[in-house]
C-alpha cells in the first residue's frame, strides 16, 4: 500500500477533525514515539502535477497547522508502505524533533520586491557620466576600446549591485526585528530585487505585517508581494543522510539530500 | 486561528513574469542521450570556460579600477579578452547554445554563475 506523505507533526495523536487529501482519501497520523507522519493512502503515483492537486496537498498542511507544528514535506512524496515510513521516521527522528522544536509556534512569510532595473541603471549611468572618468584614455586600439566598454559596464553593474545591497539591508533591518530566521535572495532576476522568506513567531505576526506596510508606503515606486502565513517550508534542515535514499520507492522525499543538509519543504509561491 | 496562507500583491502578473524568468535561468540537467550527448558535453565544458572567462574579466576590471595596469597591459589584456569572447560566441553558435544555458545548479550552493 502506497502512502502519500503530507508532513511530520509534533503529535502522535490522531487529528480531531476529518481531513481528506488527494484522491479524496482520509488523512491520518502514523505515530512514531511522540511525533507522527500524516498520510493518506494513494492508489497510483501522481501522473501529472495540477493546480488542483497542489492545492489539495496545501489544504491538508494548512488544516494541520491549525492544531500542530508541521514540517511540510515536498509535494508528491509517496512512501511504499507503513514499514518504510516508520523506518524513515526512525532514521530521522532526532532531526524531525529538533526541527519541530525550532519552528514551533512560528509561521513562514514570503516577501518579494520588484524594482525597475532599467530605471535604476539609467540613473546610475547619469550619475557616472557626471563623474570624471579618466581611468582609461580615449580608446585608440581595438583592445583598449574593448576594455573601455567592459569597464563602463563593470562600473554600472557594480553600482547596481551596491544599490540593491543597500536597499535590501534597510528593508531587512525592519523585518528582522520581528523574525526568528530569514533567507534572502538578492536579484534573482534584474527586476526581482528581493525574494525573502522570514520565520516569524506567531505573536509577532501583526508587527511583521505592520513593518511590511510601512516599507511599502516608504518606497511606493517598488512593487511588493506578501504571502503567508505558511508552514516553515524553507526552514526545515536535516543533517542526517538517509540510508534509504537509493531505494526508488522513497520518491521525492529527500531528493535534494546532501551530506551537509537537506531541505524538506517546498517553495509554493 | 487563521492559518490559511494568502498572497497579497497589486501586480501579480509582474511577479509571475519575474518568477518564470528566474526559473528559466535555472539550468536543465546535462542531456546525455546518444543523440544530444555532444551538445550536453559542450554545454558543460563551455560553462566552465565561461566561468573562467568571467573571472578573468572581472579581475582585469578590478585592476583597471585600481590603476595597476599600464597602457600596454590594458591593450594586451583587452585584445586577449576580446578574442576569448569572440571564440566563445563562435562555439556557442556551433553548438546552438544561448548565454542563459551556460550555468550549473550546484544544489544548496546555488547557481555557478
Amino acid at each position: 500500500m502506497k502512502l502519500y506523505l503530507y508532513g511530520i507533526i509534533d503529535s502522535s495523536n490522531q487529528t480531531e477533525e476529518s481531513i481528506y487529501g488527494l484522491e479524496g482519501s482520509g488523512v491520518y497520523n502514523i505515530p512514531y514515539c511522540d511525533i507522527g507522519a500524516v498520510v493518506s493512502e494513494i492508489s497510483q503515483p501522481i501522473q501529472e502535477v495540477t493546480a488542483g492537486s497542489v492545492l489539495e496537498h496545501e489544504t491538508v498542511v494548512e488544516k494541520l497547522m491549525a492544531n500542530f507544528t508541521v514540517l511540510p514535506v515536498r509535494f508528491q512524496t509517496i512512501i511504499d508502505g507503513r514499514d518504510n515510513l516508520l523506518s524513515i521516521m526512525q532514521s530521522y527522528y532526532r532531526d524531525f524533533k529538533d526541527n519541530l522544536e525550532r519552528v514551533s509556534n512560528k509561521f513562514e512569510f514570503g516577501i518579494k520586491v520588484i524594482w525597475s532595473a532599467d530605471k535604476m541603471k539609467e540613473n546610475i549611468i547619469k550619475a557616472l557620466n557626471k563623474e570624471q572618468q579618466k581611468k582609461l584614455e580615449p580608446a585608440s586600439s581595438s583592445g583598449k576600446k574593448f576594455m573601455k566598454e567592459k569597464f563602463e559596464k563593470y562600473k554600472i553593474d557594480k553600482e547596481f549591485e551596491a544599490k540593491a545591497d543597500k536597499l535590501i539591508k534597510v528593508m531587512d533591518i525592519f523585518f528582522s526585528k520581528f523574525a526568528a530566521e530569514k533567507k534572502l535572495t538578492k536579484l534573482k532576476t534584474e527586476n526581482l530585487l528581493l525574494d525573502a522568506v522570514y520565520l516569524v513567531e506567531k505573536p509577532q505576526e501583526s508587527n511583521f505585517r505592520e513593518v511590511f506596510e510601512h516599507i511599502k508606503s516608504a518606497r511606493s515606486d517598488f512593487k511588493y508581494l506578501f504571502s503567508g502565513p505558511w508552514p516553515a517550508y524553507n526552514f526545515v534542515v536535516l543533517s542526517k543522510k538517509s540510508s534509504l535514499l537509493r531505494e526508488p520507492e522513497q520518491t521525492n522525499l529527500f531528493d535534494k539530500v546532501t551530506q551537509s543538509q537537506t531541505l524538506v519543504g517546498v517553495d509554493i509561491i | 486561528m487563521i492559518t490559511s496562507g494568502i498572497v497579497e500583491t497589486d501586480t501579480a502578473e509582474e511577479f509571475i513574469e519575474e518568477i518564470e524568468k528566474s526559473k528559466d535561468a535555472l539550468p536543465e540537467k546535462i542531456d546525455a542521450n546518444p543523440k544530444t550527448v555532444e551538445k550536453g558535453l559542450a554545454k558543460l565544458v563551455l560553462t566552465l570556460i565561461e566561468l573562467i572567462r568571467k573571472l578573468l574579466e572581472k579581475q582585469a576590471m578590478r585592476r583597471v579600477e585600481a590603476g595597476s595596469l599600464s597602457d600596454e597591459q590594458i591593450e594586451n589584456v583587452g585584445e586577449t579578452l576580446m578574442k576569448l569572447e569572440n571564440k566563445m560566441e563562435e562555439l556557442k553558435g556551433i553548438f546552438g547554445l544561448e548565454d542563459e544555458e551556460l550555468n550549473l545548479n550546484l544544489g544548496p550552493l546555488g547557481d555557478l554563475m
